[in-house]
């Protein structure tokens, strides 16, 4: 859609005025999107007596950083959740980039099936399954524990990426893998060489999301884990409650927190917009 | 796939069933099973001091649904903000597609910094803006009072708390429409377009009549997802306001955790959680039978 026509309000105004405004505008909007995030950035560079005055004064210290680094249970925080992501991501998408193969590929009842089941679970609400997870984790000894907050990380995108990875593989002509399959190839050796290569900037949009909703999720490290396994976001929720007067340590954590995020999504944008083009 | 020669009975079968049997083990072990066990839950006096777990039949459901709480402010609280906050960033998402969707110097750069919203977590988002909407040394009354207004005390009040959490979860939500609008967008067939500007059609009738009839599957599909996800909203709510002042901002899923893990009512929470997960699951029968119709046609 290359061609849109500029609005006719601002026909009669000479080009460069018209220029002038755009940019005016497209500056405005950036500003009011960023401005949280920048304004999060300000505080946490503000001193601890400064930070109710946030936008007065001019003291700016790294000190709030240097309390956070040294707070032992927040170090452990961003460990297990950095851990949890990375490992979330890889066997989701094991998981996930199968089960959607095998939509894409197969029609009938058995395929018909999954794709039911899959939309279903993908409508259930977290807390209708977490919530009794929570007795579950507890008789199979799994509560408070890494395997029982990081199985459940992986079994939630099982929905929402079997659908997106079947769309992708609906995109790849499969007569590849058909020339494959008459040259003796069996059907793992289509799927693995030959698919599973060309649905490669898919995978890679689908590790960036998996990775930041498992760095952002909240719910299920609050019902399934309590004291051993802290994670960022638990920690910092509970910052609200306990440290509420604190606001310069509290913006510094989440500064922090955002990090990863940030730099994962600046060099993983290309990839997630080139791979959500369904 | 059509094989190349008649495989072996089964062979296919197998291949399919291998292809989703860790999918569907994980699922079954993680949501069927929990959900089944919620279930039996539900139909018990499952409370910490009550070991023996009686059986109470219907009670928990009934005291669900006739819940004053539950009915006039969780229920309504709940489909508001599914509705609000689903309109409010399609438009401002499709407003920001649009105006991404032109070649300009910077682009790129815009893009990135619409983008951001898309990477905090919703937790963090809900802390800066508690932050920003401070009543006492939050910038929002800072600048009220700059300008010669009262600061208010946003999060104090019922519908100034409700809308901070739809505005925070609009913030969120928004780059997420821009993102797959504008990937919608640039899929377009351009000839439509380039007749339309040869015509001088004004833009607002481009607009009406081009680009949102051919844009209206993508938009279908991503608000049926974004509702159903609308609907579960926990995480800003609770770091937001925690439901309050007083109950008068808990959504669904609040509702069910404050039961089962605040009051220790776990048979009652789980009822909860099953009634939520049924209501939205009519709702998303019926959402889906929308995108069929709309992408079919």
């Amino acid at each position: 859609m290359a061609m849109v026509r500029t609005p006719l309000m601002f026909a009669r105004l000479p080009i460069g005025g018209r220029r002038l405004l755009f940019g005016l505008a497209i500056t405005g909007i950036c500003l009011a999107v960023a401005f949280p995030v920048l304004w999060l950035i300000l505080t946490s560079l503000r001193p601890e007596s400064g930070v109710y005055y946030v936008h007065r004064g001019t003291e700016f210290t790294l000190a709030s950083y240097a309390e956070v680094l040294l707070d032992e249970r927040l170090i452990q925080a961003f460990v297990n959740s950095a851990l949890i992501s990375t490992l979330a991501t890889i066997f989701s998408l094991l998981v996930t980039v199968s089960s959607g193969y095998m939509l894409s590929r197969f029609r009938g009842p058995a395929a018909q099936t999954w794709f039911g089941t899959i939309y279903v679970f993908r409508c259930v609400p977290y807390i209708s399954w977490v919530l009794p997870l929570y007795f579950v984790a507890q008789s199979w000894g799994i509560y408070d524990t890494y395997i029982g907050l990081l199985l459940p990380h992986i079994a939630v995108h099982i929905c929402f990426f079997s659908w997106l990875m079947k769309g992708f593989f609906d995109g790849i002509d499969p007569s590849m893998e058909h020339a494959a399959l008459i040259d003796g190839c069996t059907r793992w050796g289509a799927f693995i060489r030959v698919a599973l290569p060309s649905a490669i900037p898919a995978i890679s949009a689908l590790a960036v999301l998996c990775w930041l909703f498992t760095w952002n999720e909240f719910l299920f490290a609050l019902i399934l884990t309590g004291n051993k396994v802290p994670v960022i976001t638990v920690v910092m929720a509970q910052f609200v409650t306990e440290m509420g007067l604190r606001w310069n340590l509290m913006a510094a954590t989440a500064v922090m927190a955002l990090v990863p995020a940030f730099l994962l999504a600046l060099f993983g944008q290309k990839y997630v917009i080139r791979g959500l083009r369904i | 796939m059509t094989p190349a020669r008649r495989p072996m009975f089964g062979e296919q079968q197998r291949f399919m069933l291998l292809l989703i049997a860790p999918a569907a083990l994980l699922l079954g072990l993680f949501q069927v099973v929990p959900i089944v066990i919620g279930a039996n839950a539900s139909f018990r006096d499952w409370a910490l001091y009550n070991p023996k777990k009686t059986w109470v039949g219907l009670d928990h459901y009934k005291a669900v649904i006739t819940d004053p709480a539950f009915l006039e402010v969780v229920l309504p609280n709940t489909f508001i903000f599914m509705v609000a906050s689903v309109i409010g960033a399609l438009t401002l998402g499709l407003g920001l597609a649009l105006l991404l969707n032109r070649p300009f110097r910077g682009q790129k750069i815009v893009q990135t910094v619409l983008m951001v919203p898309l990477m905090v977590a919703p937790v963090i988002a809900a802390i800066m803006m508690r932050w920003m909407f401070n009543d006492q040394f939050g910038i929002v009354n800072a600048v009220l009072e700059g300008l010669g207004l009262e600061g208010q005390p946003w999060l104090v009040e019922r519908w100034s708390a409700f809308g901070i959490i739809v505005l925070t979860d609009v913030w969120l939500w928004t780059p997420w429409f821009t993102l797959l609008l504008l990937a919608g967008l640039q899929s377009l067939p351009k000839e439509p377009f380039e007749a339309a500007a040869i015509d001088g059609t004004s833009a607002w009738r481009v607009f009406s009549h081009l680009t949102l009839p051919m844009l209206q599957p993508v938009i279908v599909v991503c608000v049926v997802i974004r509702a159903i996800d609308a609907f579960r909203t926990f995480d800003i709510v609770w770091t937001l306001t925690g439901g309050g002042p007083g109950r008068s901002t808990e959504l669904f899923s609040l509702y069910a955790y404050v039961l089962a893990f605040l009051n220790l009512d776990l048979g009652r929470g789980s009822a909860a959680a099953i009634v939520g997960g049924l209501i939205i699951l009519v709702v998303g029968i019926g959402l889906y039978r929308l995108v069929d119709r709309v992408t079919k046609t």
